[in-house]
């Protein structure tokens, strides 16, 4: 089977992710006791190696974050979830999730926030397909200084397609704004398809 | 909770701590790992608030994780590295690491039961030995970093590490508009030391010249091994002036009193060229490092044993080959 | 009697989970639109009983569609259909006339419960 989407495949893929976005945002504005306003996340099938140079320009400048974890679901479904986000970004979020910056290491802030921005999206994501996912610990990659081109090239080397999905949440008054990228190895592509199948022969 | 043929005799076997708490932070249960490792029996702490039974767990905390965990129904995990221990328990090979207290890697997951009613279990995994791993790897790397700068016979800092501090020295001067002086200075007739001593009688000179020359320096000095017998200190904040001072104090402290080696007493003295920052650009360092030497070169040309500082006017073509 | 049915979603997928999610006994006849221009073309050219609405959508989304058919005085039930499934924008196209509002993935018994609350089988 191709390794590249079809057009109702791809149909297929960014409308479940359009309903996980929302089944997410709700979730998080129950939580964080806030509106979230949420925009349509742009999604793209790109090839692993052309991920570094994408984020390279967006993310060298400021002190940036990025966080890594690893999922695991039914029927072949299979990747790595990566959070990246500007930190200042981060300390609004984490401000808003009651975090005292001072009483916590900022490494544990930033997996916890990528861990619920990852877990509560992909468990939409999972709930639609009939699948259910279990992750692994969030691994942070590189932050501040580190080099975040060298440090996604280095993990993209292992996967062969990489889902891009562009979040975007707007809380009243904060806005947070973040990349999320699924790097998908091979044969967890040709599950996913087959999954998508599945799906449109339903309908 | 673990009647089950199967999963009971796991549970109680794992080589993991699983703990399940209620809505309202009440024990469920406890599997065997942790009631030996905690000193508890799940009989006599069920339903017993966990902040009560632990009650060195880090409350706040673990309620913010707990709620994320109950209200959005996914996972959230916790790293030995950002945080030593949830729940401060003894573990097994308390020889051979250095904290008293078991490394944990914790997973909490959500559960439901028939009736929906929500539990949170917290997974607790022993990383003890990883968290050993690491402290043999980090000071393993100090030692390499170490043994990265410094020279190992006069445990001066070596040519390479000198001259980067030396840079960004020069930098930091230049920026703050502070002076800074640069001393090189070499051993005089070392080759004839050698010669009559063995190398090992002029290793020992060198040894403790770079101690005297240390005892005498700030901590904001740097002071390095350049070559052979050649050593160069950077002198923040210090103006020409002081340089010099500090140069004749140097010469004084090496000429002074001989170095005993294998009972013989060894007389030795050193030249020092000393220049001071003038220069401003991307080779300052090196401008000034060329000045020091010719500096340098005028001590030794001037009988030795003695200090000399740069001036700009006579040896403007030295200056030229060196740039 | 046959009811004429606009389904307007930019995705496929969307569309065809609409259709399936309709009761098999619901006697409709459906035209399909994939953005808010094809809508209201297709509402201004025909009797349209019940249009399910997406929100965002390329072109003109949800709300534009909305406030045309509420300014053309178009004689149509609307019943929206989003992931945005925020209290506020549940609000907000109830205001803007929207009989119903039904959050994606769209669940069938609900909208069954929704249809004949208003009469519609």
């Amino acid at each position: 089977m191709s390794k590249v989407f079809s057009e109702e495949q791809r149909d297929c893929l960014q409308e479940l992710i359009n309903v996980a976005m929302g089944l997410a945002s709700d979730k998080l504005a129950r939580f964080l006791n806030t509106f979230v306003h949420l925009q349509v996340p742009a999604i793209e099938l790109v090839s692993s190696a052309q991920i570094p140079a994408e984020f390279e320009t967006r993310y060298s400048s400021t002190d940036s974050a990025l966080v890594s974890q690893g999922f695991l679901g039914n029927d072949g479904l299979r990747g790595e979830a990566i959070v990246l986000y500007q930190l200042e970004n981060a300390h609004r979020i984490a401000a808003l999730l009651g975090y005292e910056t001072d009483s916590i290491s900022e490494l544990e802030m930033l997996t916890d926030i990528s861990s619920i921005l990852t877990t509560t999206f992909l468990n939409g994501l999972a709930t639609q397909i009939d699948n259910s996912l279990s992750y692994s610990a969030p691994r942070v990659l590189s932050s501040r200084q580190g080099n975040v081109a060298q440090a996604l090239l280095e993990t993209a080397y292992h996967w062969e397609l990489a889902l891009k999905v562009d979040i975007s949440y707007q809380l009243i008054d904060h806005s947070f704004n973040c990349d999320m990228l699924l790097l998908i190895p091979g044969e967890a592509v040709v599950n996913i398809q087959q999954i998508l199948t599945r799906i449109l022969e339903e309908y | 909770m673990s009647d089950n043929w199967l999963t009971g005799p796991v549970l109680e076997q794992l080589n993991s701590g699983v703990l399940v708490v209620d809505e309202q932070f009440q024990l469920v249960y406890l599997n065997c790992f942790l009631q030996r490792h905690g000193s508890v029996q799940l009989d006599e702490v069920r339903g017993q608030s966990l902040f009560k039974v632990f009650s060195d767990v880090p409350e706040a905390w673990l309620r913010r994780k707990f709620a994320s965990v109950l209200e959005l129904q996914s996972p959230s995990f916790s790293s030995w590295e950002q945080r030593h221990y949830v729940i401060k328990l003894p573990h097994m090979r308390p020889m051979t690491s250095s904290s008293q207290y078991m490394a944990q890697n914790c997973t909490m997951l959500p559960l439901s039961d028939e009736a929906g009613r929500r539990y949170v279990c917290l997974l607790i995994e022993d990383a003890t030995d990883t968290f050993v791993y690491q402290q043999h790897l980090q000071s393993t790397l100090q030692k390499l970093e170490h043994s990265n700068r410094i020279d190992g016979l006069t445990q001066c800092l070596n040519r390479r590490y000198w001259e980067e501090q030396l840079k960004l020295e020069v930098q930091r001067a230049l920026r703050y508009q502070q002076p800074l002086s640069l001393l090189l200075f070499d051993l005089d007739k070392f080759k004839q030391l050698n010669d009559q001593y063995g190398h090992l009688g002029g290793d020992s000179v060198l040894i403790e010249l770079s101690a005297r020359v240390r005892a005498l320096l700030r901590d904001t000095d740097w002071f390095g091994r350049y070559g052979g017998e050649e050593f160069g200190i950077v002198l923040t904040n210090t103006a020409l002036q002081g340089a010099v001072e500090v140069a004749e104090r140097l010469c004084l402290a090496v000429s002074s009193l001989a170095v005993t080696f294998n009972e013989c007493s060894i007389q030795s003295s050193i030249s020092i060229g000393v220049a001071q920052l003038t220069n401003t650009g991307e080779r300052a360092h090196e401008v000034l490092i060329g000045q020091a030497d010719v500096a340098l070169y005028n001590a030794k040309r001037n009988g030795r044993n003695r200090v000399v500082a740069f001036s700009p006017g006579e040896t403007e073509f030295l200056l030229k080959t060196t740039d | 009697m046959t009811l004429p049915v606009l389904i307007c979603d930019d995705s496929l997928l969307a569309r065809k989970q609409v259709r399936k999610s309709l009761p098999e006994f619901f006697d409709a006849d459906i035209l399909t639109a994939g953005n808010g221009v094809e809508a209201l073309a297709i509402l201004r050219s025909q009797e349209i009983g019940l249009v399910f609405l997406d929100l965002t959508m390329p072109e003109l989304d949800g709300i534009g569609v909305l406030e045309a058919i509420k300014q053309e005085g178009m004689d149509c039930f609307v019943i929206v259909i989003s992931a945005d499934i925020q209290p506020e924008m549940q609000k907000r196209v109830t205001e803007l006339g929207a009989l119903a509002f039904i959050h994606k993935p769209v669940n069938p018994e609900k909208l069954v419960v929704i249809l004949k609350q208003y009469g519609l089988i």
